[in-house]
């Protein structure tokens, strides 16, 4: 049941995908409304399907990498929808709507993980965690988004090449002021996320750190993004540099969801030993 | 026949700002430049006009084909002045009726980059007025002129064009909400007192600006620009200390150099902690070096640069510019009607034949009455009688008009005999 509402789920984000494009194609106002609409639609019927496997399984859908990874898709849609209720930047969706149908797509690809989680694993302390971290990466793929499209404003100022996509873009100080937000939300919560995994860890196999894939990449993009927070706070980094910074830190992320699940398969991937 | 209009010149459309600059006339030595321009043998007639977006000559000649060559050589004399050459490739040559065309479209702001902006016609009245002021203006661009003001009065009232006028300055404002968020909590210096300055300064006020800087080389003129938008006064010398405040900064100068260098902004950025800076260049020649505009954080805009980006605009105006060629159309008809009456065949034809007519009136209501009974042979005396009072009159002035193809008072004397006789056609 909860499998074919992801499907469903899946589906209506390939819809608010198309809306978000037309909205940046047609200059259609209706189109700035379906366009959240749609997708809220969507979060609801993958809220339903997480809400499902919750009361069949009693256990959050974040034990397999293929739930997780839909897990983040979740959360991440929820956070845009929060932040288009707040700031009205639909020109957001129209990167996050791909992202969440690329995500759900992925999470069917991928997920294939070694099935049920041992018994004594299923501690509150997977959820926590798990929620920690992705709440704190989602919090970074908007920082992420709004980079992108600061890029390509500043881009269209530079190059003195303005165009009619180019309205629908908000200011470079609004999407600086975003980037900020979004890093000093996302920030704490990815430590948060880094520190209850290695108590877990510590509690769990006795050792905080075990060099896996998914604890380099992330204390990889903690160090960028700690130092760009850094920089912000302190030197008066901005703009372009910060928004570099945000993707180069993204990228990293990304890269290992996408690869490294498939290439390297710890614990991370749903192999608990 | 010395009545041919000749326009020699170039715009934003064939030079960019570049050759502009070098081109355009200073405003303290215009005078004598209408000077060098009458002094040429084949003009009779000129008007300088010398903007930011456009230098032109208009003339009337005698010789067309020397005059453009006088002309274009005048023009070109006047760019080596100040350096390098190669204005011939940009200039544009217009005559006869694609000159008064030409001359009605600049005037209806149809030739503007930013169509339906009203500073033009001020600034051809300005320079029309100069010209007038310098004894360089005849019958002939006297009447050319007013003409285009009132094609230019009649465009702006039939046509949509100038309340749709998307101008410079809102572009610039355009472009500094792109760049900031709200208007309200930045600051902007305005350097310079140019008349475009002020219209930018005017509509980002409009958007909710607050906090002004104004500054010029003249103080007494900072202190009345900052009085009349309720901003700071700032001496000249100071601005670049309070620069570091500035998020918009215009140039609205006159200056021949640089005011900023690359170096100064870069440092005024770190000053600033890399906060972002909108510099509008609105002089001419340019007042902020354009490798500024390479620099992180900041955004430099000169007046070339937000006129390509009001031409976005241009596109849904074009109905109502179309309204404005079809106005234009008409009128430049009824210049060369008027242009053609002034030859001299015709106005001898209308002169004899307005002599004749009241000869012939004349004749008849004194043979219907007291020489109502006057013999045939009497009446046929008394004809050539009165048409040879006519023509014994009409004989000297008719023969000084023959004569006299090359004086430059030819057309006077047509105007004034029209005139005077009310040969003009209605």
């Amino acid at each position: 049941m909860d499998v074919f509402l992801l499907k469903i789920t899946a589906v209506i984000y390939l819809l608010a995908t198309g809306s978000f494009i037309l909205y940046l194609v047609l200059p259609k106002d209706s189109l700035s409304r379906l366009s959240p609409l749609l997708l809220l639609s969507g979060f609801l019927v993958h809220t339903s399907a997480l809400g499902i496997h919750f009361f069949y399984t009693g256990y959050p859908a974040v034990a397999q990498f293929r739930e997780a990874f839909s897990f983040y898709g979740w959360l991440m849609v929820g956070l845009y929808l929060l932040v288009q209720l707040k700031y009205r930047l639909t020109v957001l969706g129209c990167f996050i709507a791909p992202l969440a149908f690329l995500i759900s797509l992925a999470a069917f690809a991928f997920g294939t993980g070694s099935g049920e989680i041992p018994p004594q694993l299923k501690t509150y302390w997977l959820p926590l965690h798990v929620s920690l971290a992705f709440l704190g990466n989602a919090f970074f793929a908007l920082a992420f988004g709004v980079s992108l499209i600061y890029l390509l404003q500043e881009y269209q100022l530079k190059n003195k090449k303005i165009t009619v996509l180019h309205k629908r873009v908000p200011s470079l100080e609004t999407l600086d002021r975003l980037n900020y937000i979004f890093l000093v939300w996302g920030f704490p919560l990815m430590t948060s996320g880094i520190l209850t995994g290695s108590l877990w860890a510590q509690v769990q196999w006795g050792h905080y750190w075990s060099w896996e894939p998914r604890q380099i990449s992330s204390t990889i993009t903690w160090l960028l993004y700690g130092a760009l927070l850094h920089g912000r706070i302190t030197a008066g980094w901005r703009g372009k540099r910060a928004a570099l910074w945000t993707i180069v830190g993204f990228a990293v992320l990304l890269s290992y969801f996408l690869l490294g699940e498939a290439v390297f398969q710890g614990r991370h991937g749903g192999r608990f030993e | 026949m010395d009545k041919e209009v000749i326009i020699v010149g170039l715009n934003h459309r064939t030079a960019p700002v570049e050759v502009r600059e070098r081109a355009a006339f200073a405003s303290a030595s215009l005078k004598d430049s209408l000077g060098r321009l009458l002094s040429l043998p084949a003009v009779k007639e000129g008007v300088i006009l010398s903007t930011c977006n456009r230098v032109e000559v208009v003339a009337a000649a005698g010789d067309r084909q020397a005059a453009l060559q006088e002309i274009e050589g005048f023009l070109t004399a006047q760019e080596s002045l100040s350096g390098s050459g190669g204005l011939a490739d940009h200039l544009y040559i217009y005559s006869g009726d694609a000159a008064v065309r030409h001359l009605f479209r600049v005037a209806a702001s149809l030739d503007s980059m930013v169509v339906g902006e009203p500073q033009i016609l001020g600034q051809l009245k300005d320079y029309y007025l100069a010209a007038q002021e310098a004894g360089a203006v005849g019958t002939i661009l006297h009447r050319l002129f007013h003409r285009s003001f009132s094609v230019a009065k009649r465009v702006r009232t039939e046509t949509g064009i100038a309340s749709r006028a998307v101008s410079v300055s809102s572009v610039a404002v355009d472009l500094a909400r792109r760049i900031f968020d709200l208007l309200e909590d930045k600051t902007v210096m305005l350097i310079g007192a140019g008349e475009i300055g002020e219209l930018v300064v005017r509509h980002l006020k409009r958007q909710g600006l607050t906090n002004l800087m104004v500054t010029n080389r003249t103080f007494g003129r900072a202190v009345e620009l900052a009085a009349e938008f309720q901003g700071s006064p700032i001496r000249f010398e100071d601005y670049p200390r309070y620069l570091k405040l500035a998020d918009v900064v215009i140039g609205c100068t006159g200056s021949p150099q640089f005011l900023l260098r690359p170096e100064t902004v870069a440092e005024v950025l770190r000053e600033r902690r890399q906060q972002a800076v909108f510099f509008i260049d609105l002089g001419v020649p340019r007042n902020f070096d354009p490798r500024i505009h390479e620099i992180d954080n900041v955004y430099l805009y000169d007046i070339d640069d937000l006129e390509a980006v009001a031409q976005e605009n241009l596109k849904g105006r074009e109905g109502e510019a179309h309204k404005g060629e079809e106005i234009v159309e008409e009128e430049v008809a009824g210049f060369l009607r008027w242009l053609d009456s002034l030859d001299q065949v015709p106005t001898i034809v209308a002169l004899r034949q307005r002599f004749e007519e009241i000869r012939k009136r004349e004749l008849e209501k004194s043979l219907g009455t007291a020489l109502k009974r006057l013999s045939e042979k009497e009446r046929q005396a008394l004809e050539d009688m009165t048409s040879a009072i006519i023509n014994k009159i009409l004989h000297v002035p008719i023969s000084h008009l023959k004569i006299t193809p090359e004086d430059k008072d030819e057309i006077l004397y047509i105007e004034a005999l029209k005139r005077l006789f009310d040969l003009e056609e209605k």
